[in-house]
């Protein structure tokens, strides 16, 4: 999917109609950013606003995220932390003494 | 003022151009300096003028925001100016120029350096051979060099490609985050001006009521609760009273006996259209 996020007033509104006038090209619309359909068609509307609007639009590529994507270790540990019995336990210190990968190994491993 | 209208100088606190074909829109137009001619010689138009400088019977009229600025023109200020003026002063000094970004270099694939590496590999493969064998080693020498040659090149492309979209990604971020700033600060900006205005409307509003009962001509039918209600000409009439009008007020209504009295009224300059 490509998502569209708008840094102007011009710009937003100008999302807002491409995705009034082609609702089948649009995923999912949010106040001043909007998941487009990973089409050419949908790549085109994004495009018209870059022409447009310049930096004040920026495009991405997303991609779909299943936890299954994400080592197990990972999963996890997220599942160990959420099932905390003290709420206000930070993660760091939760993860220290047990079997858990620490915030910081977390941070520099990339997906 | 000085004014000179098709070949004739008039000159004076009042002025009356309703024998002139020129129309008020015009002169109102020249008096702010927006509109070359007529030429027009008057003390400057404040923010008053921008609201009600023209007072005709299809105006529009914000009639809160000529309010405030009525006010302004009196003198009054608010608690919130100084804020005004400080966000003000930040917005300004963020930059706004969009950055230009480094070209996107077309990058190599993948399968494309994994390719040339493995017929490097093979070929270094066959020299060893060769040279193991004792025979003829110059062709394959030179396809060696070629392929390495070839390979590094593709290598070196790959990295500034990587190396453009990385710049090219950090300096947009940069930009966003700049323009995230900017809107967060207009929004606070346009909130402070917000209550501004209330503070200022509510400074002057006992005047302003006082001033819209004195307004002359027919009085309303059903006069509306809300004094911001009230019709853009009488409204428009009303704030000038209030406010300080040095440059001359164009008026195109008849509500005023003359023009002298309309100017007496508003205690204005008044070019009667």
């Amino acid at each position: 999917m490509l998502l569209v996020v708008t840094y102007t007033r011009a710009a937003r509104r100008d999302l807002r109609n491409v995705c009034r006038a082609h609702e089948e090209t649009v995923v999912r619309q949010f106040g001043r950013a909007a998941l487009l359909s990973a089409t050419e068609f949908g790549a085109f509307q994004a495009l018209r606003l870059r022409e447009k609007h310049g930096l004040d639009v920026q495009l991405e590529r997303v991609r779909p995220f299943e936890p299954e994507d994400v080592p197990d270790r990972v999963r996890e540990a997220a599942r160990a932390y959420e099932a905390r019995e003290t709420p206000s336990i930070p993660y760091r210190q939760f993860a220290s003494g047990r079997d858990l990968p620490g915030a910081d190994q977390l941070r520099g491993e990339e997906l | 003022m000085k004014l000179h209208v098709c070949g004739t100088a008039y000159e004076g606190r009042v002025v009356d151009l309703r024998c002139q074909p020129v129309d008020g829109a015009t002169v109102a137009a020249a008096i702010r300096g927006t509109w070359p001619l007529p030429a027009v010689d008057a003390p400057a138009a404040g923010p008053v003028y921008d609201y009600c400088g023209h007072v005709h019977p299809s105006m529009g009229l914000r009639t809160k925001t000529a309010l405030a600025a009525a006010a302004r023109s009196r003198g009054h200020e608010t608690a919130h100016d100084d804020t005004i003026a400080e966000l003000r002063e930040r917005l300004a000094d963020l930059d706004r120029a969009e950055p230009t970004l480094p070209s996107a270099r077309e990058s190599v694939d993948d399968a494309t350096v994994a390719e040339l590496r493995e017929s490097a590999a093979t070929a270094r493969g066959r020299l060893e051979a060769r040279e193991t064998l004792g025979a003829e080693t110059a062709e394959i020498r030179a396809e060696v060099r070629e392929t390495t040659r070839t390979l590094a090149k593709r290598e070196t492309e790959r990295t500034a490609a990587r190396q453009s979209r990385q710049q090219r990604r950090d300096r947009a971020r940069e930009y966003r985050d700049r323009q995230a700033r900017r809107r967060r600060l207009a929004d606070r900006l346009a909130n402070r001006r917000r209550d501004a205005r209330r503070d200022l409307v509510d400074a002057v509003a006992e005047n302003f009521v006082a001033a819209l009962e004195a307004v002359p001509g027919p009085p309303a039918a059903d006069r509306p609760d809300d004094p911001g209600d009230v019709p853009p000409v009488p409204a428009a009439l009303a704030v000038l009273r209030l406010a300080r009008t040095d440059a001359p007020v164009v008026v195109a209504t008849d509500r005023f006996a003359t023009p002298t009295a309309a100017a007496d009224w508003l205690s204005a300059p008044v070019v009667r259209c």
